[in-house]
């Protein structure tokens, strides 16, 4: 379980909800359609996908922290439910600008432009064909705007990322009129989604590495070699204490970085957080299979479902190659005695 | 499972740090120094008077004899304002960080009155006395034998890799007081003494360290006798109270900075001209992990101040921690095209030399990494299925 200053309540709910709904079996049929129907339901009822969004916009209220903590249960249990997607992303930019938050699954699609009054381009867009709504931000002129497309008007072909996962390719050819675009909240811009998407897959990764450091702890404790559990074996602890220590940084980058954007100063946290990240997805998944042995390759195991979403998520967002040398600019600007007040905070 | 609960410094904390800055900045202004590499730094007893004066010694030490009572989280905050700056810590280091502790919580009332107002002041310095040339990870095995003699204990032995003891005071030496033959488990029948190091029948030699500096020594103990008030805690329980004692070594802002200064210098050189992509890279990786480590470490400290004991917590940020700052020394040598010469004085390269010689031992000093890997993974155990 995670803490993120999140309400128990919500945290204990969804954990609970996927616990019953999203066995790892639910997971693997899901591959094939990249849709649980009866999740999804379950989710929206309980209003999972619009925690931190305001009431007043149509959210279900409650804060970053409280959505984080949903995150992290999405990432544990490896849910495929566009929830990232839905309120943090595009309801967060929908409801900066004013416009309706759908009642069904909403996405975000980066790169798009306008070309007078139609929005244009080519996007690899997260659940898109499950998506009533696409999200988009656009510059015009001097100015961030927020257009809301109707999934119905754009062309999607089908795609999907490591983990099965629906990533379409969406061509947008959309003329005004057939969808709306109002300015985007103050602050909104590419950088600030940018940021918030790549918390959203740290903390969703944050629960993979945890769900991973657990089941790698309990396949050991189980599998027996040599006449004993091979989580006895010295070499095998080390692959523990490897990825327990990957799960750990991710965990607490993911906290930190989530508080401080609660508090409007995401500073250098989330570029530092998605560093971690990837170095720990490549350390903590090599040691974690490496503990499962064959076992943890097979399809009939559900290690690949958490290693695949890993590997997955960290193309998303900016690579770490981006986040690192943005992190080392931010180093250069502080200057050799203004460096540990960025470690500090 | 393993729980790092997260934690931020409250403002009465911060209030602190600003402190320790203003003074640090005040006593010890760049270019004033040769800063060091983390807690492996030279004595300066005249700094550590300072910093007793100040108050940032035996912080956490009962007030009757002088300390301070602060929680673990004030004395984490000096720390790594002390540690960041490469400052001459290497005086009061061992009695600050772990002799002061263990004699506040084992000593006698008449050991806390001789020794802890002199650690607190920074005017003692005392040395660790577990390693012994046959008995390194497995401390159980020590041989340095201590009898029975009228009205104290006789030692004889030797300690070995033991900082600074042909010019410190005292040391807190790990001895076997009952013969293993006697005893159905060889961790029991230890017990700690606090050895002067200046009693006759004590020789400390220096062993040449790998980077030519001669800190590190070995200590013969012939015939050593030591007063019954000099016997730390109780005859037998040595192994429990080593083990306490080590806790101390543990998951602090020592096991991750050591090579702090020398990524802060890399940054210096290139303060005032366009950073090249490479410089750029090194410094990112090492500003995240020094980030996250804060945090972890931070929250180490949080866990003992509630009562807490994260000896599994520790260890397993010792682990990466150690393992991180060599990585730093590793990522700056890649990016520095001059090959380093012994005979270049400057700040950068005296820290990049003494850093690539002297890294290995990052990760076998107070407690090598593969003992820490053990003491870890007994924190990681089944969740009957949780996620």
């Amino acid at each position: 379980m995670s803490a993120f200053a999140a309400d128990e309540l919500v945290a204990e709910t969804v954990d609970r909800l996927l616990l019953d709904l999203c066995s790892p079996d639910v997971v693997e049929h899901a591959e094939a359609e990249g849709w649980v129907p009866d999740l999804w339901h379950a989710f929206s009822e309980s209003g999972f996908p619009w925690v931190s969004l305001p009431d007043t916009a149509g959210g279900s209220g409650g804060t970053l922290g409280d959505a984080a903590a949903i995150l992290h249960a999405i990432g544990r249990y490896a849910a495929p439910v566009p929830v990232a997607e839905t309120g943090m992303l595009a309801g967060w930019l929908l409801a900066g600008a004013g416009l309706a938050i759908p009642g069904g699954p909403a996405t975000v699609a980066v790169g798009l432009s306008l070309e007078g009054a139609r929005l244009v381009g080519d996007a690899t867009v997260a659940w898109a064909a499950r998506s009533e709504r696409i999200v988009a931000l656009v510059q015009d002129g001097a100015t961030w705007k927020v257009a809301s497309v109707p999934a119905s008007a754009v062309s999607i072909t089908r795609g999907a990322n490591l983990a099965g996962e629906p990533r379409d390719l969406v061509r947008f050819e959309v003329a005004s009129g057939a969808f709306d675009l109002a300015a985007a909240a103050d602050g909104v811009d590419a950088d600030a989604l940018l940021q918030r998407g790549a918390l959203s897959r740290v903390v969703m990764s944050a629960g993979a590495l945890r769900a991973m450091t657990q089941i790698t702890v309990d396949y050991t404790n189980e599998r027996k070699q040599f006449g004993k559990t091979i989580a006895g074996f010295q070499a095998v602890q080390q692959f523990l204490v490897n990825t327990a220590q990957c799960s750990v940084r991710v965990n607490m980058a993911a906290e930190r970085a989530t508080r401080a954007l609660a508090a409007g100063e995401p500073g250098i946290t989330i570029a530092a957080a998605k560093v971690l990240t990837d170095a720990a997805v490549a350390e903590g998944t090599r040691a974690a299979h490496q503990a499962h042995g064959a076992m943890g390759v097979t399809r009939e195991y559900p290690l690949h479902q958490l290693s695949r979403r890993l590997w997955a998520w960290r193309h998303e967002y900016g690579t770490a190659s981006m986040w690192r040398r943005r992190l080392g600019t931010a180093a250069h600007r502080a200057g050799a005695e203004g460096l540990f007040q960025l470690v500090t905070g | 499972m393993i729980e790092f609960e997260y934690s931020e410094l409250t403002p009465s904390e911060r209030a602190l740090q600003a402190e320790v800055r203003e003074f640090l900045d005040r006593v010890l202004p760049p270019g004033s120094y040769h800063p060091a590499l983390g807690f492996q730094a030279e004595k300066d007893p005249e700094f550590s008077r300072k910093l007793g004066a100040q108050g940032y010694l035996g912080m956490s030490l009962p007030k009757q004899y002088g300390g301070h009572e602060r929680s673990a989280v004030d004395r984490f905050v000096v720390t790594e304002e002390l540690l960041r700056r490469g400052a001459p810590v290497g005086h009061h280091w061992v009695a600050d960080r772990q002799s002061g502790p263990v004699i506040a919580k084992f000593g006698t009332e008449a050991q806390k009155q001789r020794f802890i107002p002199g650690i607190a002041a920074g005017e003692l310095s005392f040395c660790i006395g577990m390693s012994e040339p046959d008995s390194g990870s497995d401390l159980a095995s020590v041989a340095t034998k201590a009898t029975r003699d009228g009205d104290g204990w006789v030692l004889e032995g030797r300690k070995i890799w033991t900082t600074f003891a042909h010019l410190n005071d005292w040391a807190i030496v790990l001895c076997r007081s009952t013969p293993v033959a006697e005893l159905t488990d060889k961790r029991q029948g230890m017990s700690q003494f606090i050895v002067d190091l200046t009693s006759p029948g004590l020789t400390a030699t220096p062993i040449p360290f790998i980077d030519g500096t001669s800190d590190f020594c070995e200590v013969e103990l012939d015939h050593v006798f030591v007063p019954d008030e000099l016997v730390l805690g109780s005859i037998g329980q040595g192994w429990a109270q080593n083990t306490s004692e080590l806790a101390y070594e543990r998951g602090g802002p020592d096991r991750w900075l050591s090579s702090y200064t020398l990524l802060a210098e890399l940054l210096r050189l290139h303060e005032q001209q366009p950073l090249p992509d490479r410089i750029a890279d090194v410094l990112g990786e090492a500003l995240a992990n020094y980030w996250v480590l804060h945090s972890l470490s931070l929250s180490v400290a949080r866990s003992i101040d509630s009562g807490g004991a994260p000896a599994v917590e520790s260890s397993l940020v010792k682990e990466m921690g150690t393992r991180f700052e060599q990585d730093v020394v590793t990522a700056v040598n890649a990016v520095v095209d001059e090959a380093p010469n012994m005979a270049d004085t400057s700040t950068f390269s005296r820290l990049l030399i003494s850093a690539t010689l002297t890294n290995p031992s990052f990760t076998i000093r107070g407690g090598t990494n593969e003992v820490l890997r053990s003491v870890a993974a007994k924190g990681l155990q089944p969740s009957g299925g949780k996620r």
